[in-house]
């Protein structure tokens, strides 16, 4: 059976609770499905804490097999790379992952705090958070960029803010199969991150057309105006839908981008930096001055049903050319 | 005279907890709580955008993070003027209660419930039922929960888009409005709750539950046919069997911000709650008006750059200044109403807000441990009468505004000002407090309900409420102190939101089990 391993450090455990709404494979059938066995996680396991040190010591001991140690968190080293500001009696815990990262098979950082720091990490960084083998987007972090797993694999980056449920519980149920998972440069599953936040999302014709939101609470699109990341995102959400019903974009909610490297953003996160009327960040992989051609005809062909009364001002990227 | 000092640690409380103890012949003398972690939000806030705010602040915590939203959004729309129009505000109280039921249901049947499971109760009356119910994983009730709060948190990812981390609460409104598709998606979403509330839980019907007039009718109702076979009647005779309505009192003084705020109210500019909060004075026996202004924290134990007595939140800082060798034991700050050491969650929420039945069993038996406990499922059946509330009103009122811009163009800088936003969330009175200057965030507090009780001693050396609660316990054999777990998860803590890290002499080590 393999084993499962979960310890939070500089976490809001926001990743373990979306966990629970996953439905395909969920939780339970994690467990009595896909065989795996959870020694440890913080917030549902029953034993007491002396089994929590009982198993870190048996596992670096290599006298209990851990297949997969599923980190949540940003991993903090402050005051001055002790890591002692986010401790376990009296290790740091950046001590006891590391330990615990040498006798895994393979590690999975659950949510972008503990793939590359998250949102701990912005500025001015507090508690001098880290990722485990990244921070923000350069490559290091507390492992190093060359650690890898005794799979031999680097740590699996499940990113999100929280990572989506389904990332989570099929990369766990893929890994407990023993099958090989492809990764992006980034290391996340490419399965997850692939697809753009952008596809599949409902505001799509909106954008389609230059149908740009001022303001929030409209049904227009959100990406010239309002902070959207959705065209610069990898991640699922607009394709296997939270909680099975909906995604941010599709509640009128900017994608903030919450599972790149670089999540939060510098600059206000519900603001469009814009050249002239053109976000300065285009549509991953597009090239401006076609984008800029496409633009001006599409506004020009926008449908009627699309130009609502109650929407407000349009969008003006012709002012751009005029 | 035997004095020892013990060190326990504590899983499933949300983060990590440690609890130093100074017992002398077998009862606590001394308590302090501690958390293990430092993240500082409230830094990364400063100088940025003000709505970042929405972005950063429901991170604070995984299993609450909407409280924060709303606590968020209340604060600027202070800062600027706003009222938000009456279906935003049906929409926020709908997702908070959605989410106030998941936490509710998983704090009591994840977290709470299962310390009955522990081994050394093995000879007790009814074991094998409360295996078979609680077990992790593998009892009903416990497996029922998993399934039911999956089920409960789609409500709020019909508006927010995704629970937990969505910002769809904006100054001026929410996101999205309510629809016919939607409201009826939620609608199924809290009917399926209450019918399991109504089989598994309560063994009845829920108005009849919550009319329940006084304590003499609540044990009526839980001798009587299905609902003497359902787990509310299974824990609490549990419960009372290990005398938990007897001990963890804590601090009298209780703390509601109240609770649901009423939408046509708010859409004036009137921040009304349609259940009541205030500040339950203990040694004055009254009630008193709530008074923001009152709130003030203390760094005197706190790992913070000293300051002399409390400081109001806008006046507050929070620049660490980490001394493991000296007196000051935690991160947390002690926030006190005047110079009153309070206790908020759903206790307090449902004392202050009227709740005749709580009201009774509090005047004959006194709070304890297990009252806090039967507080928190009382309450997910007002959470789910007023989150019904919200739907049928909104059904009435459809096509109306869910938000309403701010004047002045969207580029103009936002405008300076100061604010708060208070919210019940789920484990009690929650605060953020900020100041916007130039468009940024100049100065931003959160006072959690967990800041609350949890804090370390004030400049008075007053012991926070936790640290009160646990005083005078008996631990018959130190090395097993499951009671103190009972007391513990009874606040349902969550160590994300606030306390932070101690470091200790440790000369004694125990395992709370």
């Amino acid at each position: 059976m393999p084993t499962l391993f979960w310890i939070q450090t500089g976490a809001c455990g926001g990743d373990s609770l979306a966990l629970l709404s996953a439905e395909s494979p969920s939780l339970e059938q994690l467990l009595s499905q896909h065989g795996v066995e959870l020694l440890w996680h913080p917030s549902l396991s029953h034993a007491p804490t002396r089994r929590f040190d009982e198993l870190i010591r048996a596992i670096t001991a290599g006298e209990q097999r851990l297949d997969i140690l599923c980190v949540e968190g940003s991993i903090v080293t402050a005051p001055r790379g002790t890591g002692m500001f986010d401790r376990h009696k009296d290790r740091a815990k950046m001590d006891i992952v590391r330990d615990l990262a040498q006798a895994a098979q393979a590690v999975v950082a659950m949510g972008t705090c503990a793939a590359y720091g998250g949102v701990h990490a912005a500025p001015p960084n507090p508690s001098d958070c880290t990722g485990l083998q990244f921070e923000r987007a350069a490559p290091g972090g507390l492992l190093g960029a060359e650690w890898r797993s005794k799979r031999g694999l680097p740590v699996i980056n499940v990113a999100g803010c929280p990572a989506h449920p389904h990332a989570m519980s099929q990369t766990l149920a893929w890994l407990a199969m023993g099958l090989p998972i492809a990764l992006d440069a980034i290391n996340r599953p490419k399965a997850f991150f692939s697809a753009m936040v952008h596809q599949g999302c409902n505001r799509n014709e909106h954008h389609e057309y230059d149908v740009e939101d001022m303001q929030p609470g409209g049904a227009g699109c959100m990406f010239y105006n309002l902070g959207c990341e959705g065209p610069m995102t990898q991640a699922i959400c607009n394709d296997d839908l939270w909680q099975g019903v909906s995604s941010k974009t599709r509640a009128g909610v900017p994608c903030v981008g919450c599972t790149a490297p670089n999540f939060p953003k510098e600059g206000a996160l519900f603001e469009t930096e814009k050249i002239g009327a053109v976000p300065v960040r285009l549509p991953l992989g597009v090239e401006r001055p076609r984008y800029m051609a496409y633009k001006n005809l599409a506004r020009a062909a926008v449908p009627s049903r699309l130009r609502g009364a109650d929407q407000p001002k349009r969008n003006t990227t012709q002012s751009e050319e005029e | 005279m035997a004095r020892i000092e013990l060190n326990l640690d504590l899983n499933r409380v949300e983060g990590d907890l440690e609890i130093r103890l100074m017992v002398e012949d077998g009862v606590v003398v001394e308590a302090r709580t501690v958390g293990t972690m430092y993240r500082g939000l409230e830094q990364i806030l400063i100088g940025r955008a003000a709505r970042d705010a929405l972005v950063i602040t429901p991170r604070v915590c995984g299993i609450c993070s909407t409280s924060h939203l709303y606590a968020a959004v209340l604060a600027l729309e202070h800062a600027w003027g706003l009222h938000p129009p009456a279906n935003a505000t049906r929409v926020r109280n709908l997702c908070l209660g959605a989410e106030g039921l998941q936490s509710d249901l998983r704090h009591s049947f994840l977290f709470f419930a299962p310390d009955f499971c522990a081994p050394r109760y093995v000879d007790r009356p009814e074991y094998a039922r409360v295996l078979a119910e609680f077990e992790p994983f593998q009892g009903r009730i416990y497996r029922e929960t998993l399934a039911a709060t999956r089920r409960i948190v789609r409500i709020v990812a019909e508006f927010g888009g995704q629970w937990p981390h969505s910002s769809f609460m904006v100054p001026g409104g929410v996101s999205m409005g309510p629809d016919l598709r939607r409201l009826l998606a939620c609608r199924a979403e809290l009917d399926a709750a209450r019918q399991w509330l109504e089989q598994s839980i309560l063994g009845g019907d829920m108005e009849a539950w919550l009319a329940l007039p006084d304590a003499s009718a609540f044990h009526a109702w839980l001798e009587q046919g299905a609902a003497a076979d359902a787990a509310l009647a299974l824990l609490n005779r549990f419960a009372r069997g290990l005398q938990l309505h007897r001990i963890g009192v804590g601090s009298g003084h209780l703390l509601s911000y109240g609770a649901c705020y009423e939408p046509e109210a708010m859409a004036r500019g009137e921040r009304l709650t349609r259940m009541s909060g205030g500040f339950w004075d203990a040694d004055t026996g009254r009630v008193q008006a709530l008074d923001q202004g009152l709130i003030n924290e203390h760094v005197r134990h706190s790992w913070y750059q000293p300051y002399a007595g409390g400081r109001h939140p806008w006046e507050g800082e929070t620049v660490p200044d980490y001394r493991p060798d000296s007196d000051r034991y935690s991160w947390a700050k002690a926030p006190r109403y005047g110079d009153k050491v309070v206790q908020t969650g759903p206790l307090a929420e449902l004392l202050l807000g009227g709740d005749a039945m709580l009201q009774s069993l509090y005047r004959e038996e006194g709070g304890s441990a297990w009252l806090r406990q039967l507080a928190r499922l009382r309450r997910v059946a007002y959470g789910l009468q007023q989150s019904r509330s919200m739907l049928d009103e909104m059904a009435l009122h459809l096509g109306e505004p869910h938000f309403e811009a701010p004047s002045g163009a969207p580029a103009e800088a936002d405008p300076d000002g100061d604010g708060y936003g208070l919210v019940m969330a789920a484990r009690g009175a929650l605060g953020h407090w900020v100041k916007v200057r130039e468009g940024v965030i100049e100065k931003y507090q959160i006072v959690t309900p967990t800041a609350w009780n949890a804090s370390p001693r004030d400049s008075q050396g007053q012991a926070g409420h936790w640290e009160q609660s646990l005083l005078g316990l008996k631990l018959g054999d130190s090395e097993d102190t499951t009671e103190i777990g009972h007391i513990i998860r009874s606040h349902d803590p969550c160590l994300v939101c606030t306390v932070h890290m101690m470091s200790s002499d440790q000369r004694l080590r125990f395992s709370p089990f």
